[in-house]
């Protein structure tokens, strides 16, 4: 059979996931803290079926060039692209944007650590600081009862104002959770990644020390997808399947004009 | 038998194997750095007997396009494209080889790959440390913001960056640029690099379809030739059958 139609074939498969991956950075183009998916191709392995440089066999002349034919394309898989999202302003006391490096870390029910940019905080009803799952924070910290403001500085630290004192008190530190890697971390859903072998192992530390960015209060960072960028990729996508599939027919057709030739 | 078919035979099959560099071109369309083949045939001559005037037609497919792909701008620190001519050294399974694509990921160990290959650069393989921003200079410099509270950008290492003539270069299995002698090439200070861009797949939509078009049509030419000394073959049959 005509090779070429199992070659047109990985273009299409490979613009199909594309595609899938677009709709999901749309869909999500309004997550908070959601980064956007970006699938990485590369060409599938060559078949040489002659080496260049042979020696022809009639005369000392060597072959200039060879014949080496590919098999297609092939998806090596997809990156999250951890640049920053564009930070909403919420005046919400308990919305915390990561502005630059880090991640914020919440503990799963199993026990295990899990990471987030979104910083939709809340309280559960002993005054304990969840994110918008209910999963606590690591470290925890709980707001006392009757606290009438919180502050959260650049540099991490929580700070509550309780009722009929004038001197803000300190309850906690958020700390931020890096990797050498982020593009390594398996994305869980409900805005959470954890860690894997590709990521590396997390350092922890406090906001604005070191590599870590800073926490931002009453702001609240986007989802990283640009919209029109992401239009454009689909239509590219959409063309290029198209192609794809006008070669597929092409090589039906000529598998076609030989079936006809040979009564 | 009338050679007439074997020379339709060599022109069928040069068309659909053209058709598969073709197809493999179109697949690769959204390939970053992806360097489209070039598909070419030559006559050889096959002296018969009595006359000389069959050519077979033989295909040649190993010689790669040049041309510049687009540059697609991302905004991601660690996405890296030459603009004007060159090429990124990687650490490829058989030895140095060299790559247009430059979609830098960090391993475990802070080591910068592109598509699980190790970048190369001045001094093998670049490893940074954690850092809270990474720039890549126009000359390939990779310089970060490091842990220290000291606003500074450190140098970590230079990108290996290297200049051929397209001719005298080829693909391998696995699809890296490679030199056709083998000798891993000289670093050339005048590569240029951008940073936070993503060079596209060189391929022309339009030269692609046409050539598949008229590869098509070619085929069918072929097979009318099939046909037609099939033909005559039947004719001279009947002559002797009476």
């Amino acid at each position: 059979m005509n090779p070429a139609m199992w070659i047109s074939k990985t273009g299409v498969q490979a613009q199909d996931a594309k595609l899938q991956a677009i709709a999901n950075n749309l869909a999500n183009a309004n997550t908070v803290g959601y980064k956007k998916d970006r699938v990485v191709f590369e060409d599938l392995f060559y078949s040489v079926e002659q080496q260049p440089g042979t020696q022809r066999a009639d005369n000392n002349t060597l072959a200039p060039t060879g014949v080496q034919l590919g098999n297609g394309t092939h998806m090596v898989g997809t990156q999250k692209v951890f640049s920053d999202g564009s930070a909403q302003i919420t005046n919400r006391e308990l919305d915390v944007a990561v502005v630059g490096n880090g991640f914020l870390q919440v503990r799963r029910p199993n026990g295990e650590p899990a990471y987030t940019r979104a910083g939709q905080l809340n309280k559960d009803a002993n005054g304990v600081l969840i994110n918008a799952q209910g999963l606590p924070l690591v470290p925890q910290i709980t707001i006392p009862d009757g606290a009438t403001s919180i502050s959260i500085g650049d540099n991490g630290v929580v700070s509550v104002t309780l009722r009929g004192q004038n001197q803000p008190q300190q309850v906690g530190q958020l700390t931020l959770s890096s990797f050498i890697n982020p593009t390594g971390l398996l994305a869980l859903g409900e805005n959470l990644y954890q860690e894997t072998q590709a990521s590396g192992a997390p350092t922890e530390g406090n906001p604005g020390d070191a590599q870590f960015g800073t926490l931002k209060q009453k702001a609240l960072e986007g989802s990283n997808v640009q919209v029109v960028e992401e239009m454009v990729d689909m239509i590219a996508a959409q063309r290029t399947y198209e192609m794809n599939t006008k070669v597929l027919s092409a090589a039906d057709n000529m598998l076609q004009y030989l079936a006809q030739a040979a009564r | 038998m009338d050679a007439l078919i074997y020379t339709a035979m060599s022109g069928a099959e040069r068309a659909l194997r053209g058709q598969q560099v073709h197809a493999n071109n179109l697949a690769n369309m959204d390939t970053t750095g992806f360097r489209a083949n070039l598909e070419l045939s030559t006559a050889v001559q096959l002296p018969g007997y009595g006359y000389d005037d069959r050519h077979m037609s033989n295909m040649q497919a190993n010689a790669i396009n040049g041309r510049q792909g687009t540059l697609k701008s991302t905004g991601r620190e660690l996405d890296i494209a030459i603009s004007g001519d060159g090429y990124f050294a990687v650490q490829g399974p058989t030895g140095e080889a060299y790559t247009r694509a430059g979609a830098v990921t960090l391993d475990a160990d802070g080591t910068m790959t592109v598509n699980g290959m190790q970048l190369l650069g001045e001094g093998g393989p670049i490893t940074l440390p954690p850092y809270r921003k990474i720039e890549i200079g126009q000359d390939g410099t990779v310089s970060i913001l490091g842990q220290g509270a000291t606003a500074e950008m450190q140098v970590i290492d230079k990108l290996k960056l290297v200049k051929a003539e397209t001719s005298e270069l080829t693909k391998n299995e696995a699809g890296l640029i490679v030199a056709r002698d083998g000798q891993p090439l000289n670093a050339d200070t005048t590569v240029q690099v951008r940073s936070g861009h993503l060079e596209g797949s060189n391929v022309s939509a339009i030269e692609e379809m046409v050539a598949t078009m008229s590869l098509n049509r070619t085929f069918e030419v072929q097979m009318k030739m099939f046909k037609a000394s099939d033909a005559m073959t039947e004719a001279g049959n009947r002559l002797i059958g009476g």
